[in-house]
């Protein structure tokens, strides 16, 4: 793919934010005087050249800042700047030509790709909807995307039917890859395929990525992946961002209650290990985002929180905790107290 | 060890479609002790699920059981009438299911539809039915439990769902619980307490469980023993330590090296499994993993391999086995992964 070639920070330093998220804020309607707080007043950056894995619980609105991100779906209010950009000012044909540069991959390999268009087509849209390529070069493209994505280039004639699970995700990765974009946003891009295909393509992805200079937002809700795949890690809960770290640093010393919850729930493929862990309760389920709690919406079910207190009255700020390391916890020294899983 | 609760002898479950035969289950035999909790994992496809409904005599149309045994405490379930079935289901043998939202009745109260699996097989008085209905909801941890039996499945969160379906099975104590994915569709903090709750109900009531899942950690966690399946038959079974620590078919070996782990540091390449599972209308001649294995052999591809003991209690199908490969075929954890090779790309750039 003949692109000039951008510069690439190594992954993991400082490098220049490429997405900039500021008091991000989405609500949607639920009744005349209720609506669904999705994602309420988040900021942090994107840094060029890394995979930021976004993890939480169902509900808890990282699809929906995903989608924020990529402009599908308008924003309350806040901003998404992409380098100097501010794309929630723009609309019509200057927004259209920034989203070139941001791209996404859905999580339903089935669902994703219009089952009337061949292959080869389906990967040409975008360039089509920019006129970009025609005739022979757009034939070319085509080709060489497939091969890009470990597909045989000769199967632009076939319909999505005819491929698998994993072949179909390469397919969305190919049509994602089609505008030689900037960033793209994985939304549980891998979790519907089973564990031999998901290793496929979670290797496909880091090898393009690394080939193509690429940016990552990968959404997901299974942490082992998040965590593989991922250079920061930004965990979600209820709308808010709770903690966001280094992928290995997170792991070792979360400095969230919830983080660590969380980390404690997944199951280890290890019968020594996964034998002897303890789990950290969480009490109650999710609350609704429609009504969420007061103070650090975490307080409902948090194992160390001060209520009545501070926890039920003081949302905490998301400050620095430790170097390249920001939680939300008013008592983030004592996490490390919460009951560890025992080795 | 003691008599098996539950045999499954040489079982062949078939699906008739307009594009052939489909071998979903291909000559599957395993025994099951009181009070274990046996794992069987495998991909889409590989026939464990199919394995469980052919136990409990649910196979969908348009697939039929076409020949062996299921024996549970010494009779052949096969040979039983549809009514000594329906009376079996529920009582002595339940099930739950990855979907609680489709596996309850929309427009009953939750707690009715406990009370009714304990009615239909008569085994508590109707007085002391809905008495037993919020002891049980609150074995499973349902937060108040009195209020939540009058709450229709739509007011319950799909944890609590789950919960009501556990409480459900186990309303007559059943001697064996079969449990299809039952966390798959639940977020991981759900699914962790739900395991807990399994594992609980195992130590404290003495009941049987076979767990069918694709999650190995879950299976790392609740199990005893473990059955790998493959393309509708079981390529390795032993000890859970065993398996994992030790495994000696190349699939389950691969398989365990293709999942990312929470405890593993970043950027060691996953092992990816090349290739698709095979179409079970024609499944490859040989062993069926023949055609993704890296360690095959020329007998592979012609002699079909059968289950042969690799160690104390574990017996995988394998002519070469993971031993083999170490000593002689420089098996190593990540031999033949050069970057790019595992995702596909280059050797699909090769061929066009």
């Amino acid at each position: 793919m003949a692109e000039p070639a951008r510069r690439l920070e190594p992954a993991g330093t400082a490098a220049e934010p490429l997405v900039r998220v500021e008091n991000l804020v989405k609500h949607f309607g639920a009744g005349l005087l209720t609506s669904v707080k999705a994602v309420d007043g988040v900021s942090f950056e994107i840094r060029e050249g890394e995979t930021l894995g976004l993890v939480g619980e169902s509900g808890c609105g990282k699809s929906t800042l995903g989608r924020l991100i990529t402009q599908l779906i308008p924003a309350t209010s806040g901003t998404v700047s992409f380098g100097d950009v501010e794309l929630t000012k723009l609309r019509g044909e200057k927004l259209r030509q920034q989203r070139r540069q941001l791209q996404m991959i859905f999580q339903d390999p089935y669902g994703s790709l219009d089952p009337r268009m061949t292959v080869g087509d389906i990967i040409a849209e975008p360039l089509d909807n920019y006129g970009i390529v025609r005739g022979r070069a757009r034939a070319t493209r085509i080709q060489e995307l497939l091969r890009v994505v470990g597909l045989n280039p000769y199967f632009n004639n076939r319909y999505p039917h005819e491929f698998s699970g994993g072949q179909r995700q390469r397919i969305g990765i190919a049509r994602a890859l089609a505008l030689n974009p900037r960033l793209i946003v994985c939304d549980e891009a891998i979790s519907a395929l089973d564990v031999s295909i998901q290793a496929q393509v979670i290797n496909l992805l880091e090898d393009l990525q690394r080939e193509f200079e690429l940016t990552y937002l990968f959404i997901a809700h299974d942490l082992s992946v998040v965590r593989h795949i991922s250079d920061r890690v930004m965990v979600m809960y209820l709308g808010k961002i709770v903690e966001i770290a280094d992928s290995a640093e997170i792991y070792e010393s979360p400095k969230h209650p919830y983080t660590k919850a969380l980390l404690s729930a997944i199951p280890v493929p290890d019968p020594k290990i996964q034998r002897n862990r303890r789990l950290v309760e969480l009490s109650g389920e999710i609350p609704s985002p429609i009504n969420p709690p007061s103070g650090c919406r975490f307080h409902t079910r948090c194992p160390i929180a001060r209520v009545p207190g501070i926890c039920a009255d003081t949302e905490p700020p998301l400050e620095m905790k430790a170097p390249d390391h920001v939680a939300a916890c008013h008592f983030s020294d004592e996490v490390a107290l919460v009951t560890a899983p025992a080795e | 060890m003691a008599t098996p609760i539950l045999s499954v002898r040489d079982l062949h479950t078939q699906f008739f479609t307009d594009d052939g035969v489909v071998q979903a289950v291909d000559g599957v035999s395993f025994d099951l002790f009181p009070g274990e909790t046996l794992g069987i994992v495998g991909e889409s496809g590989c026939g464990k699920s199919m394995t469980a409904l052919s136990i409990m005599r649910l196979v969908p149309e348009p697939g039929r059981i076409t020949t062996g045994e299921v024996r549970f405490r010494g009779e052949d379930l096969l040979k039983k009438s549809p009514e000594e079935m329906r009376e079996i289901r529920g009582r002595d043998i339940a099930m739950i299911f990855q979907d609680p939202q489709s596996s309850l009745n929309p427009v009953l109260q939750t707690g009715y539809q406990v009370e009714e699996a304990m009615l239909v097989h008569d085994k508590v008085p109707k007085e002391k039915a809905a008495e037993r209905t919020i002891a049980l909801l609150k074995q499973v941890r349902i937060p108040a439990a009195e209020r939540r039996v009058k709450d229709f499945p739509h007011q319950l969160s799909g944890g609590m769902r789950q919960r009501a379906m556990i409480a459900m099975g186990l309303s007559n104590t059943p001697a064996l619980l079969i449990a299809d994915e039952p966390t798959t569709a639940l977020d991981v903090t759900v699914q962790a307490q739900i395991l807990e709750l399994l594992e609980d109900l195992n130590r404290e009531i003495d009941t049987s469980i076979v767990m069918i899942t694709h999650n190995l950690g879950v299976v790392a966690g609740l199990c005893t023993r473990v059955i790998v399946m493959y393309a509708g038959r079981i390529v390795e079974e032993g000890p859970v330590e065993r398996i994992f620590d030790n495994p000696q078919h190349p699939y389950t070996w691969a398989l365990l090296r293709s999942i990312p782990r929470i405890d593993a540091s970043r950027h060691e390449r996953l092992r990816s499994i090349e290739g698709l599972p095979p179409d079970l209308i024609r499944p490859p001649r040989g062993c069926r993993f023949h055609p993704r294995c890296p360690f095959r052999v020329e007998r592979c591809f012609t002699d079909d391999p059968v289950l042969e003991d690799v160690g104390p209690e574990q017996r995988a199908a394998c002519w070469v086995t993971m031993k083999r490969a170490y000593e002689e075929m420089g098996a190593r954890e990540l031999v033949d992964v050069s970057p790019g090779s595992a995702s596909g790309v280059h050797s699909a750039a090769k061929d066009g």
